[in-house]
């Protein structure tokens, strides 16, 4: 079948993705940068996630926060953003007949935002304040943690938000020279999905297109080091549960094996069926949650096990989670079990491409990180291709490397949780 | 160990009470059997000796426990 999307270069070097899902009232658009966290040095830490809180705090022609919200709630839409280690997206999502008004209130917002002295100091508090809530939330703090230790130095090992010392000594200069060198269009790609036509749209947004063309080649992001040993990171707080995360580097979102990696993870800790959970939770009752995940990036990524557990049995439930990941490196995934974790990640994923943002957010992210796109067929294709053995080989390949766990909890030291991953 | 482990946060126990019945447990062969429970049960007792609280304590009698559980 051929693939019902389509790919459109853009002057300046923009790219646009459109799909048109005529059978919808909505229609989905996305601004997608290149960029995030993973780009920062240690003095510009959290700079891509400020300049994102930033542009919603007014433009030349919206001049507040409120006539940016109003703007597209006005029309029952919704707006939103993130800012993540490799891309910057700005969405919305609005009925089909005001596409142009999507297109228009995010373009406004990349390229017009007023970025006055004012709103950087009220906004710095903020993430401040957001910053320190995550301290407070030990399954937030936990999984930072785990980060740092999977990327010891390096930017992607350090909060999207930055930290207290960066955030507070970002300069409004700063942060123009930054959104300046990365808002160019070379970065950009724009996604839409929706009951839209795929010219009208192409007119739509050529003329919103007000970002500079020029980029000044700041995209070489520096690959981690090589992880030397397993290491323990643990911050003591007086919480009623011990919070733990421990796995290993694992796979880049354009290694072959990817696909056997989520095999992996779904059949581990992927839902009330995976192993995890019946083990864990279900036979010897250490754990209220227990799951697991993983994180890609372009050169690099993890596959990791979080655990919420009573501190007494912590150590215990560390063990439990190292001989469930022992088993998949040392025996096939039984036939059947593999059958439902495909079942599980192409319903997961069919799920996901059911609405007009999931729709966008999905062809965008390929294209700006990819560089090409799989169509849904392509990709549940690849995932039945996997076998039980290139399960195991991911297996024993990822877990030889070296484990980092990190804990939060009532803990005065750390030296069982060591001996428990040879650290 | 397993009544030690539950009872390591019970105030009738005390930590000389703890320490003598994890001595009791590392002069046992069956231990060796099964990797890494001396060294839990070792830990442990630099854990009573060093005056942490009790359920750190059984924290890690309970990794023994799971250790032996898993690996008899």
């Amino acid at each position: 079948m051929p693939p019902s999307h389509r790919v459109h270069q853009l002057p300046g070097g923009a790219r646009l993705v459109v799909e048109p899902m005529p059978e919808r009232h909505s229609t989905s658009m996305v601004l997608m940068f290149a960029g995030g966290s993973r780009l920062e040095d240690d003095r510009l830490g959290g700079v891509s996630h400020f300049i994102e809180h930033l542009f919603f705090k007014g433009t030349r022609r919206r001049p507040s926060s409120k006539e940016i919200a109003d703007a597209i709630e006005g029309v029952g839409g919704f707006i939103n953003a993130s800012t993540d280690k490799e891309l910057t997206a700005y969405w919305a999502r609005v009925p089909s007949e005001r596409m142009e008004l999507g297109f228009d209130v995010l373009f406004d917002i990349v390229a017009n935002s007023r970025l006055d002295e004012a709103d950087v100091e009220k906004e710095r508090m903020v993430i401040l304040d957001e910053l320190r809530m995550y301290q407070d939330q030990p399954q937030d703090l936990v999984q930072n943690l785990f980060e740092e230790l999977i990327w010891p130095g390096h930017p992607l090992g350090r909060d999207i938000a930055g930290t207290e010392e960066s955030v507070s000594r970002l300069t409004r200069d700063d942060i123009l020279e930054y959104a300046d060198a990365h808002y160019r269009l070379p970065n950009l790609v724009v996604g839409a999905a929706g009951s839209l036509g795929i010219e009208e749209t192409i007119a739509v947004v050529g003329k919103g297109l007000g970002l500079r063309p020029e980029i000044d080649g700041a995209l070489n992001a520096s690959t981690p080091g090589a992880l030397e040993s397993p290491r323990v990171l643990m911050r003591r707080r007086e919480t009623e549960q011990a919070h733990i995360c421990l796995g290993a580097r694992a796979l880049s979102y354009v290694h072959p094996d990817r696909y056997a990696l989520d095999l992996l993870n779904t059949v581990l800790g992927e839902g009330m069926s995976s192993r995890l959970f019946l083990d864990i939770r279900e036979r010897l009752g250490l754990a209220y949650d227990v799951h697991s995940f993983t994180q890609k990036h372009r050169d690099t990524g993890y596959l990791g096990v979080y655990v919420g557990v009573d501190p007494k049995k912590a150590v215990d439930a560390v063990n439990a989670v190292l001989m469930e990941l022992r088993a998949l490196s040392q025996t096939e995934v039984a036939e059947d079990e593999l059958a439902r974790a495909k079942e599980f990640t192409k319903g997961r994923l069919r799920l996901e491409l059911e609405t007009t943002n999931g729709v966008a957010f999905w062809l965008t992210y390929q294209e700006l990180l990819l560089g090409q796109i799989k169509t849904i067929d392509e990709e549940l294709t690849l995932v039945d291709a996997v076998t039980a053995d290139d399960v195991k080989r991911v297996a024993v390949e990822v877990l030889s490397g070296p484990l980092q766990m990190a804990v939060v909890g009532p803990f005065q030291r750390d030296g069982a949780f060591r001996l428990a991953i040879g650290a | 160990m397993n009544s030690v482990a539950d009872e390591a946060g019970d105030e009738e126990i005390t930590p000389t009470e703890i320490a003598e019945s994890i001595r009791d447990c590392l002069e046992l062969d069956e231990i060796d059997s099964v990797p890494n429970v001396r060294r839990y049960l070792g830990e442990a007792l630099d854990a009573v000796s060093d005056g942490m609280p009790a359920d750190f304590v059984a924290m890690i009698l309970y990794a023994a426990l799971g250790a032996l559980r898993e690996g008899s």
